[in-house]
């Protein structure tokens, strides 16, 4: 949410400088058809030009991308004790437990042994 | 023995995450581009001439700096290794692509 409105800041900065520039142009040649000396342009485009500056240049701070703590101890602080436990080296399918379940059904008469030596 | 004693004193350096640095360099490096680009069209559009160009680039340069210190906050320390790299870095390869922005827009604006 609050990335898109800094889309919209940069964009709406954006077209607030071209209309300055617009606008200073315009004034150049307003100057230049009434053969008048350029000294300064009005205050008003100085305003505008500057205010969208800042304006893109807050946008583009917060569009480029989330800063990261550097220090290497931040990110792995976060890991949990679950993402810790899991090791999928010691995950076991075929235990005493599925027994227990409704719908096992004892398959062979040799025992477990023979049954175990059998699983894929 | 005292000498000892002195380096012992020495706070503990930090461990640094090196993909979070590198992170941290990209997106500061962008945004210093950016900025050197917007305010050298600024800076044409305005018809700056002369060193009053470049004490704008000098003004923006520091203001993209305290946009950076609002945006951390109190604890910069944990996104940037120090203040005065951030302020310092890159100072003069941005004003090459300040300059060009600038005489190119004053060019646009005020010549033609």
């Amino acid at each position: 949410m609050g990335s898109s409105v800094h889309k919209i800041i940069v964009i709406v900065g954006f077209i607030s400088l071209f209309h300055s520039a617009f606008s200073a142009a315009q004034h150049r040649s307003y100057l230049r058809i009434t053969s008048q000396e350029f000294t300064t342009l009005p205050l008003d485009i100085v305003v505008q030009a500057v205010v969208s500056l800042f304006a893109v240049m807050w946008g583009v701070l917060n569009v480029a991308g989330n800063l990261r703590e550097i220090p290497a101890a931040a990110e792995l602080n976060q890991i949990k004790w679950e993402t810790q436990q899991n090791l999928p080296s010691f995950y076991i399918f075929n235990h005493r437990g599925k027994a227990l379940a409704d719908n096992y059904i004892p398959s062979g008469s040799g025992g477990g042994k023979s049954e175990l030596e059998n699983v894929e | 023995m005292s000498v000892v004693k002195l380096k012992d004193n020495k706070p503990e350096p930090t461990p640094y995450s090196e993909a979070a640095l590198r992170n941290n360099a990209v997106v500061v490096e962008y945004c210093r581009t950016s900025m050197a680009a917007l305010s050298g069209s600024t800076a044409g559009v305005l018809g700056l001439t002369g060193l009053y160009g470049f004490i704008f680039y000098v003004f923006a340069v520091v203001s993209l700096w305290v946009m950076f210190m609002v945006k951390t906050g109190p604890n910069w320390s944990k996104y940037y290794v120090s203040r005065q790299t951030l302020l310092t870095n890159g100072f003069f390869g941005a004003l090459f692509t300040y300059v060009l922005f600038w005489t190119f827009i004053y060019g646009m604006v005020h010549v033609y």
